[in-house]
């Protein structure tokens, strides 16, 4: 017999329709977006440049606490950064089109992992490729949600990937061309782990950082979401390290066969970090 | 699904090992001091006082008042602290805004603890049937964190010369008590702790958008994807899908706050 939900459920209240409570926060948050919009829009230019270039200035730190995504040389992107970012727009703003940059990557990065035989063909493990499938849906879905809130402000969506990173994703990909499908699936995860995990960082140092209850509420909403997708492709990566790729399955009776380690490997810290966090000006729009 | 191709694990476990050791040493040479220098920064914040203390208490592995394995069960364990505590009465009186908050959280985070200490107890007992090992090690692992995380909002309290939660939280304590009870199996257990895990990262997200200092917000936001991390394990020790999901089994893009307490 297991243990039987219902009492928690009633003294809960929970919803009958999940998908639709998880969406409210972020209709109220847009509807409450739209009538501070005009008080936004006045907000001191001086102010706002102030956090972009406070924002920007953080890059190398940023690039630096990365493996792949670290080791294109921060010089180079902080010019690049220099004159993407959007210095006139409001610190949430800018916040919020960073944020979708980085959505737009991810999508990007799973829809071309998701061509490749070894994640979204048919030699491709079915859980990989369903979490893939699904992950790249959430991610679009994650920047609709950012750029609508973008608008709401007056702000320009921001349709382009995260400047930063497009010319270091765009290397690794290249490289996966004359990999074998152990070692390409490989280096697929550990892309795709470290996009989600800069997602991740960013939004949890941007909570902090936004300056409407509605956006924090919003990040807040989607930096679980990535952290969940973080600690799959931990487990996922240390089982295909460890050479056991047929314990990547849902089926039941798994978990018994699991290694010990397994049940830690996809949560290393008790505090999530922020070190690898994106500048919150980094993806703003010019 | 490989299904068909499921064998028992044989030869990497030892590779495994290493590398959550070395996960392990991370979080202890990296993300503990991280996490220390991260609140003694918030010293000096306009709001320094918040978490005055916080970092020291993590740092130094501050323990929950809670047996090292010598609790029985949750309910015993529970009842004993939860005596003199009504959900009425809580959070205590003089605790406000914030600090009410921490005092919310440091109970959610107590409960979790007592869960995870009953439920590793019980399988020590043979009382589960079979425990995978990594279903033993995840207990273990997460266990420890939620006691870190209590310790981190206690800290808190105790920097504004409050008393720390050393309690259950008292709302849902009779509940988690009388589902408890109901566990025979893992697969029991499990279902359990999932729920447990998304009343405190629901909780904690709901307050994110909440809280006034800007170091409470960053403490709380620290800890959400930790508890949303321990769901999607969860889920996959279930058989489940690994993330966010509706009652029926559909994957979320956003994490829901109809549990949040």
């Amino acid at each position: 017999m297991t243990a039987d939900p219902r009492a928690l459920t009633e003294l809960l209240e929970e919803s009958q329709d999940l998908q639709a409570d998880a969406l409210r926060p972020t209709h109220e948050a847009l509807d409450e977006l739209v009538e501070t919009a005009h008080a936004q829009r006045e907000d001191d230019a001086a102010a706002n440049q102030a956090f972009h270039e406070t924002h920007t200035r953080a890059l190398t730190s940023s690039l630096a606490g990365t493996a792949l995504l670290g080791a294109a040389g921060g010089a180079i992107l902080v010019g690049a950064l220099a004159s993407a970012a959007a210095a006139s727009s409001s610190s949430d703003v800018q916040i919020l089109q960073t944020a979708a940059s980085i959505e737009n990557l991810a999508v990007s990065t799973y829809k071309t992992a998701l061509t490749l035989p070894y994640i979204g063909g048919s030699s491709a493990n079915p859980v990989v490729t369903k979490f893939s499938q699904v992950t790249m849906g959430q991610h679009a879905q994650h920047a609709d949600a950012f750029n609508a809130a973008v608008k709401s402000l007056g702000g320009k969506a921001q349709t382009k990937p995260d400047p930063a990173f497009v010319p270091v994703v765009k290397k690794a990909v290249a490289g996966l061309g004359s990999a074998t499908p152990a070692q390409g699936a490989l280096g697929v995860v550990a892309l795709a782990l470290e996009l989600e995990n800069i997602a991740a960082e960013t939004y949890v140092k941007d909570t902090a950082l936004a300056t409407k209850a509605t956006n924090k509420a919003l990040l807040a909403s989607i930096m679980g979401i990535e952290a969940q997708h973080v600690s799959v492709l931990l487990a996922v990566q240390a089982l295909l390290m460890a050479g056991a790729p047929q314990l990547i399955s849902l089926s039941p009776g798994t978990a018994a066969m699991l290694p010990a380690a397994a049940g830690s490997v996809g949560f290393p810290n008790a505090f999530y970090k922020t070190n690898s966090a994106a500048p919150a000006g980094q993806g703003a729009v010019k | 699904m490989s299904k068909n191709k499921t064998k028992k694990y044989e030869g990497s476990e030892h590779e495994l090992h290493v590398q959550t050791l070395e996960l392990d040493e991370l979080h202890h040479d990296v993300g503990m001091p991280a996490m220390a220098e991260a609140l003694g920064h918030m010293r000096s914040t306009s709001r320094r006082t918040f978490l005055m203390g916080a970092g020291a208490a993590v740092a130094g592995g501050a323990a929950l008042a809670v047996g090292s394995g010598a609790v029985p069960t949750l309910a015993a364990a529970s009842t004993r602290r939860l005596s003199s505590v009504k959900a009425s009465a809580f959070p205590p009186s003089g605790l406000t805004g914030d600090l009410a908050v921490a005092a919310v959280a440091a109970s959610l985070e107590n409960l979790a603890v007592f869960a995870y200490t009953a439920g590793l107890t019980a399988a020590t007992q043979g009382k589960l049937g079979t425990v995978p090992p990594a279903v033993a090690t995840f207990a273990t692992t997460v266990k420890g964190q939620h006691q870190q995380h209590a310790a981190a909002w206690n800290a808190v309290l105790q920097s504004h010369g409050k008393a720390p939660v050393t309690v259950t939280n008292p709302t849902l304590t009779p509940t988690v008590q009388a589902d408890f009870a109901k566990v025979t199996d893992i697969a029991g257990l499990a279902q359990l702790a999932v729920t447990l895990e998304t009343i405190a990262a629901q909780t904690y997200q709901v307050e994110t958008s909440k809280l006034k200092s800007s170091a409470a917000i960053q403490l709380s936001s620290s800890i959400q994807p930790v508890e949303m991390q321990h769901i999607a394990i969860l889920y996959y020790v279930l058989g489940m899908y690994p993330g966010a999901q509706t009652s029926s089994g559909t994957p979320l893009a956003f994490n829901p706050t109809s549990q949040a307490v």
